[in-house]
């Protein structure tokens, strides 16, 4: 019988491990508290924090991580309609942080081309200049200058 | 002195007043008005409400903050670091309206606040500078021409800046122009002064500070230096004392050089001199800073000595109670300031309401913090939620504790610096005091701190895996059982 795979998506990372793989680790401690194992000589430690079917939340070293584990069946159901095509292209600019627009470099109509000057956002007294990463036609400005916005909000509609 | 009035917010407030109840003085507290809730206000015996949340309509509100000080009886103001601590104005409004400002004269804070006077300053004493201009640029092409015979790369300073604000690297010729408005626009709005100067930039240097304390009766001592060259945007994000790599002999120097440099604006107070340190431990006088320091905890478990405490004594006219001969360093010290930062987005604020709040405890630790489960990281100022302090016998013991006390602080909602904080403790430039200044250019670039944050996930799968496997194969054997049982 061929070796499945696993799929298991960890704070945000995708890992494929084969089922002979996860069989063969030994764990060394199963008190979820303070479990421990092998793999490849090393000892891994944390604490399952909560375990619900195949979500698991784990921490390591203090840190929490999220982790959701695939098997093939899952990832056949999966592909199902989940094929989205990727999305080049951005479609608005959004506040990476919260904080103040204190200057704007374009206009409503005005064709940017990529690396163009979008506008100025200070945050924690830092000036941080937004860039356009493609060509894009500004259709909104939804900002004015002195503003305070939060993170993620959109700034400009582009077309 | 019986009753002291702190100019400040957050964990400097509180770390302030503590040491002020602790000599059995009366604490003034003032507050914006979403701090209302802010632990400072509420560990304070009095307290006053500025104004909104707007620095300069609340904290930075002078003749507000000497009214209410007024009308409370207050006879001592303590500034704490950022906001009112390097203004001279303000030193100078406190003391003519009859309370004591502690901290130093105004005129020291004027000199040494601008960089360019404080370098013709200590010109006299002997003090190594790193070549630059030494005057303000106001001409773009003139400065242009210094700094291609300077070669380059060249760093612009604000001269009225520091912690980094309006400071920039230029790597090459054609940047110069833009980097020259940005740094200026920068200056203006965070200063109100857009002078600039440019500097040579030095390859690998470490930034090491010597922290120095004068009184009224013009004794100057230094505490020993302070390492702070883990940096990013210019700005520290870990410090210890002593460094791990000065000896003896230049540990001498270059603390005899911050005595100098003090003399130079005789100094009173608790002041930090900078200074550069180049990859042959020759260093360079940066500037002085007229205030406490964010990273004065180090010095403090070093040296035994109360910083707060001390600058209180100076302000009240007291000798200093200590000789240079007197003072040793005893044990190491390591902080980490913990930000609300995502150290794998560039370090950017992520900023939110802090949803699970944990604090390391123990021998060795000291966690200057001022924030509580449930609380919102404000976006007006500084994005610092605490400082977490750890002391050894020895520096590697300082490290394996600050890992330790990480480990054990849990703050939910946003990412903060405490992962980054156990990347450098684990790191091998980090333990063997080989590092930078450029150490988070070098080893934590987005890729390395992708790649590391990317290991630490493959290890809580694993983790999961062989948790949710050993269920499984639980079941699975007790359904063996089952069948075997049955067959018999």
């Amino acid at each position: 019988m061929p070796d499945k795979n696993i799929i298991v998506n960890a704070g945000g990372y995708e890992f494929s491990f084969a089922e002979s793989e996860i069989a063969a680790l030994d764990v060394l401690n199963k008190n979820a508290e303070d479990f421990s194992l092998i793999h490849q000589q090393r000892i891994i430690k944390g604490e399952v924090i909560s375990a619900k079917g195949k979500n698991y939340k784990v921490e390591i070293d203090g840190e929490r991580f999220q982790v959701q584990i695939k098997t093939q069946l899952d990832q056949i159901l999966d592909t199902m309609g989940l094929n989205k095509p990727k999305v080049s292209k951005i479609k608005s600019i959004k506040a990476p942080m919260p904080g103040l627009v204190i200057e704007i470099n374009v206009e409503e109509g005005q064709t940017v081309s990529e690396n163009d000057k979008m506008l100025i956002l200070e945050a924690m007294k830092m000036e941080n200049v937004i860039k356009i990463p493609h060509e894009a036609v500004v259709k909104k400005i939804n900002v004015v200058k002195g503003q305070a916005v939060d993170k993620g909000q959109v700034l400009i509609e582009l077309e | 002195m019986k009753k002291i009035l702190v100019a400040n917010r957050g964990e400097i407030a509180l770390r302030i007043m503590r040491t002020i109840k602790k000599m059995g003085i009366k604490t003034v507290a003032v507050y914006s008005e979403p701090d209302v809730q802010a632990l400072h206000v509420r560990f304070a015996d009095e307290a006053v409400c500025l104004g909104e949340a707007a620095s300069s309509k609340s904290y930075l509100d002078m003749d507000k903050i000497i009214r209410f000080a007024k009308e409370l009886g207050v006879d001592g103001i303590h500034p704490g670091y950022g906001f009112l601590s390097e203004n001279a104005i303000f030193a100078e409004k406190v003391t003519n309206a009859g309370i004591t400002f502690i901290g130093p004269e105004p005129d020291s804070i004027t000199l040494m606040g601008s960089k360019l006077a404080a370098k013709d300053c200590v010109k006299k004493y002997d003090i190594p500078m790193v070549p630059g201009t030494d005057t303000a640029i106001t001409d773009i092409p003139e400065a242009q021409k210094i700094a291609a015979s300077i070669g380059f790369p060249i760093l612009i300073k604000a001269s009225a800046g520091g912690g980094g604000k309006g400071m920039r690297v230029v790597e090459k010729a054609e940047d110069f122009v833009e980097q020259m408005d940005r740094a200026i626009s920068e200056a203006k709005s965070a200063f109100g002064d857009g002078s600039v100067f440019i500097e040579k930039y030095v390859g690998s240097p470490r930034h090491i500070e010597v922290q120095v304390l004068g009184d009224k009766h013009g004794n100057i001592v230094h505490l020993f230096e302070r390492e702070c060259s883990i940096q990013r945007r210019h700005q520290k994000v870990i410090e210890e004392a002593p460094s791990g790599i000065l000896t003896p002999e230049i540990r001498q120097k270059i603390g005899e050089a911050a005595v100098k440099v003090a003399k130079s604006c005789n100094y009173v107070g608790a002041g930090t001199v900078e200074f550069l340190l180049d990859e042959n431990l020759n260093f360079y006088f940066l500037e002085m800073n007229t205030r406490l320091q964010v990273e004065h905890p180090v010095t403090e478990y070093i040296t035994g000595i109360d910083l707060v405490e001390e600058q209180i004594k100076i302000a009240r006219g007291e000798k200093l109670s200590f000789s240079q001969e007197d003072l040793k360093i005893k044990g190491h010290a390591m902080e980490l300031r913990v930000y609300a930062e995502d150290p794998l987005n560039d370090f950017l604020p992520s900023i939110g309401q802090i949803t699970k709040y944990e604090r390391p405890e123990g021998e060795g630790i000291r966690l200057d913090d001022a924030y509580e489960e449930g609380m919102e990281i404000p976006i007006y100022y500084d994005p610092m939620i605490a400082k977490l302090v750890t002391y050894g016998k020895d520096r590697i013991e300082a490290i394996e504790k600050m890992k330790e006390a990480i480990k054990a602080y849990k703050i939910e909602g946003f990412a903060t610096t405490l992962p980054f904080g156990l990347f450098v403790m684990d790191h091998k430039a980090f333990r063997s005091a080989q590092f930078d200044t450029h150490f988070v250019k070098n080893y934590f670039s987005k890729e390395h701190a992708q790649d590391w944050q990317k290991a630490k996930a493959r290890n809580a799968a694993l983790l999961a895996l062989a948790h949710w496997n050993a269920n499984q194969s639980k079941l699975k054997v007790s359904e063996i059982e089952n069948s075997n049982w049955k067959k018999r």
